[in-house]
């Protein structure tokens, strides 16, 4: 049997059969009263010991009590004045007031009288022990159960009660008893005294101290798993600055310059200008007058420089990927960026005016719309969506332009961002020799559907609770 | 974009299929459906196909393309002989007009709702808030030709639309509600462009209201119809209403437009010739159709078709505003083919995939602070100079450190950040209810000046949090980083004078840590003591090419 160093003491100390109090055992074993009593509890689980908690009353008069114990019970004074003849209800409850309920109450609780009439009629002798009782209690002298418990109910008197622990070892073991090891220490270590002693058992059931992993935001988890998608099918990864010129975030993708997403409604535009690249600025801009030579009409009307030249934060990552394609024009580049973007939207639950874009472009010769779909089928199936389907869609610097939907249990079809081939104004003004595939998504969206959130704001703003909670491994 | 209610009763006896059918089969023409009702759809269509914002444009579109009635509708004009005269003064403002007669139109009530819903919606879209574009549609009984388009002076006076009593131009951009809504548009014009007929009396005051006598009543049989702009893009609105009236079986006729120096006659509904190479369909669709099919989906999208020398001749629809390629022709094979029919295919493009260093180093830093047990956040970039600067006791100017946004939305972001701490003592503040110690940290973007900078900053928040612990945490991240450096003492007000270092590497600072000082734990209403480093990681490691 193992036993801990204080159930070892305790049971050493401690005759068997005798009752100690905690005081007692506490000065006859030497160790603390908290310790006697873990060690009892202990040793009361292995059989070995009892504990044994005794309460003892204290009976004394309430304020009630008293006054009837010096005036007799209500009962016992209407009882003598009756039998002195008094025996009109109507004047006895003037002279007793709210006492007379009680008195003839409990006069005919005792079957010593009863009403006839306008009067009270005596049935037989009286006897009153009940002073005599108070009496004892007063004293603190024992008194027979019956009267206690009467005298409870009628708050003549009440109690305190004291609660006393005794333990008592019921026996001791029979083998020798070996002292166990509680903390193994350095010092056992280098002494080897652990050897042939036993190790204390602990209840593993018991859960210890909550400590919390430190780890990724969940978030950064998703981006970590697209930024590994990209890579495995073979693409190059691209940052950019968030300040971005118009030029790039809007000229260079064809959007002409009032176009409604370029208004200062939705778009966090900057006090300052920076110089263009002449080259792609000659081509742009005469690609949105007349089409230059791509073969497109163009936007007509005016192109103004200075609005080009105009900085943004820019809108979409797009901004970035046209500018990395402008640079490597020749084929073939596969490109991804996921990254910041900004819009001027008040925050909600669903709209911020910053969040994550993640967009993938491949620019080739011979690909097209199809092959467009393929990548997008490709990249939702690594992502774990299974079942993809394309509907039109419409975005202004592709041609054609697609909108995939993913299926997801318990939702149905979801749109999951916009994906299309880019115009030929956008591609043949920068140089880019081939077609470029596009497709791009709001992070912010997928965080959703994977981590199940209903407010985008807790990503950004985030609460220490709820990343200690969300689990690591990802559904 | 705008969201088009289409009424069940309507669209399905104008297209002649059931709802079931066309729900099914709209999307896949290009459009998001936003609910369905017992009595209506609301249909959210892109801004490149205006000619489907209205029930009698989306029943043209939907014969086509469920093979109810495929190829070219055929446009008729009539001459006749309306004149309207555009006099030198208007063009200095609102040079453009274009306009057409429809004769014969029932106007019921289903037409009214139809045409205000396509008004509202083209004005909003190709008219860019009328400031492009705006449509005048007038009685034409009440309408004396010929017309004159002109600039008009301040006080130039009519009864405006829903008013009873003569107003000036310039009470009405004041006063009346729709003078209000659209004054900016001619702010600054000494001259207002006006419709005046042959009485002398205005008809309507582009692109802000018409005039109350030509109001359409449901006694209307016929409308005069004035589109007035700057370019092509009123031929375009005026096309799509023509197009609509004349679904409606209303006949349109001509109106001769008189400038000083040219004639026009309009509507053109003619449709434009557009050839497409078949070279170019294979390429951008990324597989090879037979002419017949080719010809079949052009068909179901609407267009005249037939083979031409090595491509076709693609007849497009004078409603058409958004042909502006032949790539856009070819998408609409694609949609007209269906995109549930292509089979996608992974390209066969063999790259190699290569990451960036900006991330490769965030990762790496990132995989340093989880290691020394801090918990990620991630938090925004826009912020303010009150959290920024003056909470932190610290100095900036714009451009120079920081970029200001020019029309903030918000008190709380004026600024893109120039350091990550701010915002972690803004995290700490939010979680002063969790358990303690916290200790969180960002690897993240900065903006200083107009560049992007890589900074990972750290926080430790508990009773006990003090330098020596946060000292602790910079030895080790520079230890892992294999960085020499010196500590030496920082004037940096954020932290507790004496309790503040400076990172030197090099003779550079790159960062600074300590305690953070309480006077700044008081303006983020924190109740426990943090300690706290920052660096800029940027000054330490080639984080690669930045667009």
């Amino acid at each position: 049997m193992m036993l801990s160093p204080i159930e070892v003491a305790l049971i050493r100390a401690l005759e068997s059969g005798i009752e100690y109090s905690l005081e007692n055992a506490a000065e006859t074993s030497g160790i603390s009263k908290d310790a006697v009593l873990k060690a009892a509890h202990l040793l009361r689980e292995k059989g070995l010991a009892d504990v044994i908690t005794k309460s003892e009353r204290r009976y004394y008069l309430t304020e009630e009590g008293k006054e009837y114990l010096e005036k007799g019970l209500p009962e016992e004074r209407l009882y003598e004045v009756v039998k002195k003849g008094e025996n009109e209800i109507d004047k006895l409850k003037e002279k007793f007031g709210r006492e007379f309920g009680i008195a003839l109450g409990w006069l005919r609780k005792k079957g010593l009288a009863e009403v006839d009439g306008k009067f009270i009629k005596l049935k037989k002798e009286g006897k009153f022990e009940e002073r005599e009782v108070l009496e004892k209690v007063k004293r603190g002298e024992s008194v027979p159960e019956k009267f206690l418990k009467e005298l409870l109910k009628r708050k003549l008197i009440s109690f305190d009660e004291k609660k006393e622990i005794f333990v008592k070892i019921v026996k001791k073991p029979e083998t020798e008893l070996k002292e166990v090891v509680r903390d193994l220490t350095p010092e056992l270590l280098a002494s080897g005294a652990w050897r042939g002693k036993e190790f204390l058992k602990y209840d593993v059931r018991i859960p210890s101290k909550v400590v919390y992993a430190a780890k990724f935001h969940p978030y950064e988890r998703i981006v970590r798993e697209c930024r590994k998608i990209f890579l495995e099918m073979g693409f190059t990864e691209i940052k950019g600055n968030f300040v971005q010129s118009s030029f790039w975030n809007f000229d260079a993708l064809f959007q002409p310059q009032d176009h409604p997403a370029r208004d200062m409604q939705d778009t966090f535009y900057l006090d300052d200008y920076v110089e263009l690249d002449e080259e792609y600025v000659e081509k742009v801009s005469k690609t949105h007058l007349n089409g230059w030579e791509t073969g497109s009409t163009g936007w007509g009307g005016e192109w103004s420089l200075e609005t080009a030249k105009k900085l943004v934060l820019r809108t979409h990552t797009t901004a970035i990927t046209i500018h990395y394609l402008a640079k490597n024009p020749e084929p073939p580049v596969k490109a991804f960026c996921i990254d910041r973007v900004y819009r001027r939207e008040s925050i909600d639950a669903t709209h911020l005016p910053e969040f994550d874009q993640l967009e993938g472009v491949v620019l080739d010769r011979d690909v097209g719309f199809r092959h467009l779909l393929g990548l997008l089928k490709e990249f939702f199936l690594k992502m774990g969506f299974e079942e993809v389907r394309f509907r039109p869609g419409y975005f202004p610097y592709t041609e054609p332009s697609v909108e995939p939907e993913v299926f997801v249990e318990g939702l149905g079809w979801i749109e999951l961002g916009g994906a299309g081939v880019f115009r030929k104004e956008v591609t043949e003004p920068l140089g880019i020799k081939g077609k470029v595939l596009a497709w791009g998504l709001g992070m912010g969206r997928l965080a959703m559907l994977r981590l199940g959130m209903k407010d985008l704001r807790h990503l950004y703003q985030p609460d220490i609770g709820w990343l200690r909670d969300i689990p690591a491994i990802m559904r | 974009m705008p969201v088009i209610t289409l009424y069940w009763d309507e669209l399905e006896r104008m297209v002649g299929a059931s709802r079931e059918k066309i729900l099914e089969r709209l999307p896949m023409l290009g459009c998001d459906i936003e609910r369905v009702e017992e009595d209506y759809v609301d249909v959210e269509f892109f801004p490149n196909r205006p000619d489907l914002y209205s029930v009698e444009g989306v029943a043209r579109a939907l014969k086509g393309f469920l093979d109810i009635e495929p190829g070219l509708k055929e446009y008729s004009v009539k001459d006749a002989d309306w004149k309207l005269e555009v006099k030198e003064s208007v063009l200095a403002v609102r040079p453009r007009i274009v306009a057409c007669v429809v004769r014969n139109i029932e106007i019921t009530d289903e037409v009214i709702r139809s045409l205000m819903q396509i008004q509202e919606d083209l004005h909003w879209t190709i008219g860019r808030n009328r400031r492009k574009m705006a449509i005048g549609v007038h009685d034409l009984s009440k309408v004396y030709f010929p017309l004159r388009y002109e600039g008009v002076p301040a006080d130039f006076s009519f009864v405006p639309l829903d008013f009873d009593e003569v107003m000036t131009v310039r009470e009405i951009l004041s006063k009346h509600p729709k003078g209000v809504e659209y004054a900016f548009i001619l702010e600054g014009k000494d001259r207002f462009p006006m419709i005046i007929d042959s009485k002398d009396e205005a008809i309507s005051f582009p692109p802000v209201i018409n005039a109350e006598k030509t109001r359409v009543t449901e006694n209307t049989t016929d409308l005069f119809i004035d589109v007035t702009g700057f370019d092509e893009n009123v031929d375009k609105a005026l096309n799509i209403l023509a197009a609509m009236f004349h679904d409606r079986g209303g006949e349109i006729q001509r109106v001769e437009i008189v400038y000083p120096n040219r004639i026009e006659r309009t509507p053109n509904l003619e449709p434009k010739e557009f050839a497409v190479k078949k070279k170019e369909v294979y390429g951008l669709l990324g597989f090879e159709l037979d002419d017949g099919e080719i010809i079949r989906a052009l068909e179901r999208m609407r267009f005249g078709a037939e083979v031409s020398g090595d491509g076709f001749k693609v007849k497009i629809p004078a409603y058409r505003a958004d042909i502006m390629h032949s790539w856009d022709i070819i998408e609409d094979i694609a949609i007209g083919f269906g995109y549930d029919k292509i089979e996608p295919l992974y390209p066969p493009t063999n790259t190699v995939g290569l990451t960036h260093p900006w991330f490769e180093t965030r990762d790496l830093l990132r995989e340093i602070m989880l290691g020394l047990d801090f918990l990620e956040v991630i938090t925004f970039t826009l912020t303010n100079e009150r959290v920024q600067y003056e909470a932190m006791n610290r100095n900036a100017s714009p451009w120079k450190d920081f970029v200001p946004l020019q029309h903030p939305l918000t008190a709380d972001h004026t600024i893109l950040r120039t350091s990550i701490l701010p915002s972690l003592l803004e995290v700490l503040a939010l979680n002063r209810h969790h358990p303690m110690p916290q200790r969180i940290f960002e690897v993240g973007d900065v903006v200083v000046g107009k560049h992007n900078r890589l900074k990972v900053s750290a926080v430790i928040t508990h009773s006990k949090a003090n330098f020596s612990e946060i000292r602790s945490v910079v030895q080790a991240l520079m230890k892992e980083l294999a960085l020499e450096w010196e500590a030496e003492e920082s004037s940096d007000k954020v932290f507790i004078e004496g309790r503040a270092a400076d990172v030197v590497v090099k003779g550079i600072v790159v960062g600074s840590f300590g305690e953070i000082h309480p006077e700044v734990l008081e303006r983020f209403e924190l109740t426990n003591p943090v300690a706290a480093f920052e660096l800029d990681v940027s000054m330490l490691f080639d984080t690669g090419e930045l667009i």
